[in-house]
Order: C-alpha cells, then sequence, then structure tokens
C-alpha cells in the first residue's frame, strides 16, 4: 500500500479551517485518466471499483485569509471521504494540489476494492501471486540445487581411470 | 501605468530596496545570521534536523513551520516531500555538506522569504517549475483553472492555439503543453522578469495588454481560448497580504486597481478581437467579481457572453468562463 502521510497532525488541523467541499453533478469520476491507467503495484485499474462524486467529500487545509493570490501557503494535503462507507484517505505525497486529489481517488479505489471484495479484491489477488511466485522460485532453486548434488556424488562414485588400464 | 508603491514601511526587518526596474530583492541571509541556530558540532540525522528548524521556526514566527522544515530537508535529499524519504535514511547521519545545505536554505526562510523562493522551485499539477522572486508563485487554485480549459480544449479538433495574459512562471500554459504538445501557445507578461523565466517551447513575448495592445493584436490571429490569471486584487486589499506575499512577489502580479478589474477588463476587450467564433475565454478572480464581470460584460462587451462561474476548493466563486458569440467577422486563424 503507498505510503500514506497521515501528516495534516491534529493540531495543525485544529488551527486551520478547513472546508469541506462536495463536487456536484458529475457522473462517475471526474478523472477518467485513472481508468486507463494502473494504479501503484501494477493492479488491473480497470477492475476498481469506480467512483462516484457524489458520494465524496473532500476537505483542504489553506488556513485564514481570503485564498487565491492574496495567499501563498504550501499545505495541500487533501482528505477525501467516501461517505456510503466512511473510508477516508489522506494524502500529502506530492506538492500539488491537483495530483494529490488525484492520488486520493486512486487510493480511496484500492480501498474500496479491498472493502467490498475481501479476498477476492486486486489487492488480495496480487499478493496472493506474489507469495505464489516467491514459491514457485523457491522451489526451482532447490531442485537445481539438488541435482547439482546429485551429479556431484555420482562424479564421486565413478571409477577414477588409473595408467594400469589401458 | 501600474502605480509603483513604496513598500519601505514594511521592511523592518531587513534593507531591502527597489530598484528602476521593480525588481524585489529579498534579503540576504546575513542579515539575520544572529538569530539562526548554529551549525550542530556533531552529526545528525535528517530527522533531527527537520524537528529542530520546525521548532525553531515556530519560535520566530515563521509561517507553516512545520512543513517549511520538511520541505527544505526534503529538497536537500533530493525528494519533494518528506514521505518520498525512506525511513532508513531519514535515521541516517547527514554529511557535513547536507548540513550546511539544509542551515543556508532554512536561514532564508527565517527570513520570510516564501519557501518556494527558497528551494527555487515549485510543482504545478505535474510540472515542476522554477521559482524566483519577484515572479509571482503560482497558487493551487489555478490549477482548477488549467482543468476546465483542457476539458474544453480536448473536445475540439483542427489545430490549436491559446493566448495567456500574464504567465509569470508559465504555470497555466506549460501546463496545457504538456497535455496537448500540439497546442500552439502565444504568453504575453509586463514583466521582463517572467519571461526570462519561462523560457521553452512557448513564444513569448514582454508585452503590457494595458499598454500595448496593440502590438499584441499585431501578433494574434484567431485563437481558441484565451486563459488569464491576471491581478485580480483590490487597491485597499494590498496593504494587509500576508508579509511574505508583500515583501517578495511583483505587486503588479497581484494588484487588480481600485475595483480589482482593470486588467479584466481589458482582457476581455481582448478576447472579443482575438478569439475565433465560440471561442472561451478561462479567467481565475477575486470572489466578489463574478457578477460585476457579467454586468460589465452585458453592458459593454455584449459579444462575450457569460458562461458560467466555477468554485475553487474552498468553495469560493473563483473561476469565470465567458464565450464569444458568433458574429460576422470571425477572425481567421493564421495558418502559418
Amino acid at each position: 500500500m503507498s505510503r500514506l502521510l497521515v501528516s495534516v497532525r491534529a493540531v495543525y488541523a485544529a488551527l486551520c479551517p478547513t472546508t469541506v467541499r462536495r463536487r456536484r453533478g458529475v457522473t462517475g469520476c471526474v478523472y477518467p485518466g485513472l481508468l486507463s491507467s494502473a494504479g501503484k503495484k501494477d493492479l488491473v485499474a480497470s477492475e476498481l471499483p469506480v467512483l462516484n462524486e457524489e458520494e465524496l467529500e473532500e476537505q483542504f487545509v489553506r488556513g485564514h485569509g481570503p485564498g487565491g493570490q492574496a495567499t501563498n501557503k504550501t499545505s495541500n494535503c487533501v482528505v477525501l471521504k467516501h461517505v456510503p462507507t466512511g473510508i477516508v484517505v489522506k494524502c500529502h505525497q506530492t506538492r500539488s494540489v491537483d495530483l494529490n486529489r488525484k492520488r486520493a481517488r486512486e487510493i480511496l479505489r484500492e480501498k474500496l476494492d479491498v472493502a467490498l471484495k475481501g479476498e477476492l479484491s486486486e489487492i488480495s489477488v496480487k499478493k496472493k501471486e506474489s507469495v505464489q511466485k516467491k514459491q514457485d522460485k523457491r522451489r526451482k532453486v532447490n531442485q537445481s540445487l539438488e541435482k547439482k548434488r546429485l551429479f556431484k556424488e555420482a562424479l564421486a562414485a565413478e571409477p577414477k581411470p588409473t595408467n594400469t588400464d589401458s | 501605468m501600474w502605480r509603483r508603491r513604496v513598500l519601505s514601511e514594511v521592511f523592518t526587518f531587513m534593507g531591502s530596496c527597489r530598484n528602476k526596474k521593480s525588481q524585489f530583492i529579498g534579503a540576504s541571509s546575513s542579515v539575520r545570521a544572529c538569530s539562526c541556530p548554529a551549525l550542530p558540532v556533531h552529526r545528525i540525522t535528517a530527522l533531527q534536523a527537520v524537528n529542530s528548524w520546525s521548532q525553531h521556526f515556530q519560535e520566530k514566527g515563521v509561517s507553516e513551520p512545520d512543513l517549511s522544515s520538511r520541505y527544505i530537508t526534503a529538497h536537500v535529499l533530493g525528494a519533494k516531500t518528506i514521505e518520498g524519504i525512506k525511513a532508513e535514511t531519514l535515521s541516517r547521519l547527514l554529511s557535513p555538506e547536507k548540513t550546511q545545505q539544509i542551515w543556508k536554505l532554512c536561514a532564508k526562510r527565517l527570513t520570510g522569504m516564501p519557501l518556494q523562493y527558497v528551494i527555487e522551485e515549485w510543482d504545478f499539477r505535474d510540472l515542476t517549475l522554477k521559482m524566483r522572486p519577484p515572479v509571482f508563485i503560482p497558487r493551487p487554485e489555478t490549477e482548477e483553472l488549467v482543468e476546465f480549459v483542457l476539458s474544453d480544449l480536448k473536445e475540439k479538433t483542427g489545430s490549436l492555439s491559446i493566448l495567456e495574459v500574464g504567465c509569470g512562471s508559465g504555470a497555466i500554459s506549460l501546463s496545457l503543453l504538456k497535455s496537448l504538445p500540439w497546442l500552439r501557445a502565444l504568453v504575453f507578461d509586463q514583466s521582463e522578469d517572467a519571461i526570462t523565466l519561462t523560457k521553452t517551447m512557448l513564444q513569448l513575448y514582454h508585452l503590457d495588454i494595458l499598454k500595448e495592445e496593440e502590438a499584441i493584436l499585431s501578433l494574434c490571429n484567431g485563437v481558441q481560448a484565451l486563459v488569464s490569471n491576471p491581478p485580480y486584487l483590490y487597491t485597499e486589499d494590498m496593504a494587509s497580504l500576508q508579509p511574505e506575499v508583500l515583501r517578495y512577489e511583483d505587486p503588479a502580479a497581484l494588484d487588480g486597481g481600485t475595483d480589482g478589474l482593470v486588467v479584466i477588463r481589458q482582457v476581455l476587450n481582448l478576447a472579443s478581437k482575438v478569439l475565433q467564433n465560440h471561442g472561451r475565454v478561462y479567467l481565475e478572480v477575486d470572489p466578489r467579481h463574478p457578477p460585476l464581470i457579467q454586468q460589465w460584460a452585458e453592458s459593454h462587451r455584449e459579444e462575450m457572453h457569460y458562461v458560467e462561474t466555477k468554485l475553487d476548493f474552498n468553495n469560493r466563486p473563483r473561476f469565470c468562463i465567458l464565450q464569444k458569440a458568433e458574429t460576422n467577422k470571425d477572425r481567421k486563424q493564421d495558418l502559418d
């Protein structure tokens, strides 16, 4: 799972007013690019649940003041909540609010996938595949080592050619 | 002609002065050297540096103390954010060179210099842009302005050209070009510093829309879109700006006159002349502006139809979109 930074500490968040924003009037996910791009760990994005922006609440910490040109702040943490399930994602991975919003949605999709599908979720499937791959690899290596060992033993057991044989 | 306000009364800490080009020079770190913590005698870890400076910034009243120390440390370690650095690296002892670099940058931040100017770069959408005072630092709200323009332009076929008024660091046009590399962008700014800074694949012109409209018109023919984040603050609000904004960023990039609309009106005048039929103008504005702009357009620029107001991520009216109605004289695109 990607590194989610819970960087908006309680103290910091308490000092700065947050605004809740619900995006309206868009059917399906606002960022169609997510559907065609693989998320982290090469998950098949098209297999992940599609987000409905109507069900999301976003919060941004922008501090006091009028915003826009009048304010220069570097805080760009995005907190995204999926209202029906209560799943919350915090993203502070990049220095761009726009990228953090997109990344938060990707992460939310992965979390939703786990929540909805459990063992059948993409992340679980990938984990299992990865474990299986490691097991297969180990087995092959052991087989190969075994073969070598047997070969060496066979060599050692063979009678050595001597001068008196000719 | 912009009024060039003398802001010397604001400079209580440092001996900054304005030269003829109205460049604001941030104070050198030597002015504040005495209040900086000395370089540590023994080697410390990155984490220790972050915590130490975080505390120091807080004591000295520097805004966003935690974020400042984190971003600076991450930058010195070659990452964009502290989250991009492995825990083992953060717990490892810093080399003397890296420690010195961190101390040097943090000393600058201690003078109140905006973080983006301290590390000389910042991100806008998926770009990393160079930052240098007094060129205006892109704000996160403006990232959404780019989305609106992009979603409209993506639906258009044929050759595309846009005009940007007031490019600053080039954030808007460079973003558009990254997504639409075949886009032709004509970019203007009244500040020579801005033009020098924004120097890549754009046709850049050092022109002031308020004074040199004819020159601009001679360069543009029908464009599909005009985008601008023009200076839109009310003059009376300038004095109460965050100190670091006032001290370091070009006031000409911020001050929109008595009603904040001086440049906006001129952008709309230009829009009606350079846009193709159905071409759109996208503006970032002050939250009080949308109804005023709509009224003004209806009475002075009836060919510019008000399409909609969009909110920013703080739910404030922030963006205005207007569309040029079909007229008989369509400015044909100059197909070079």
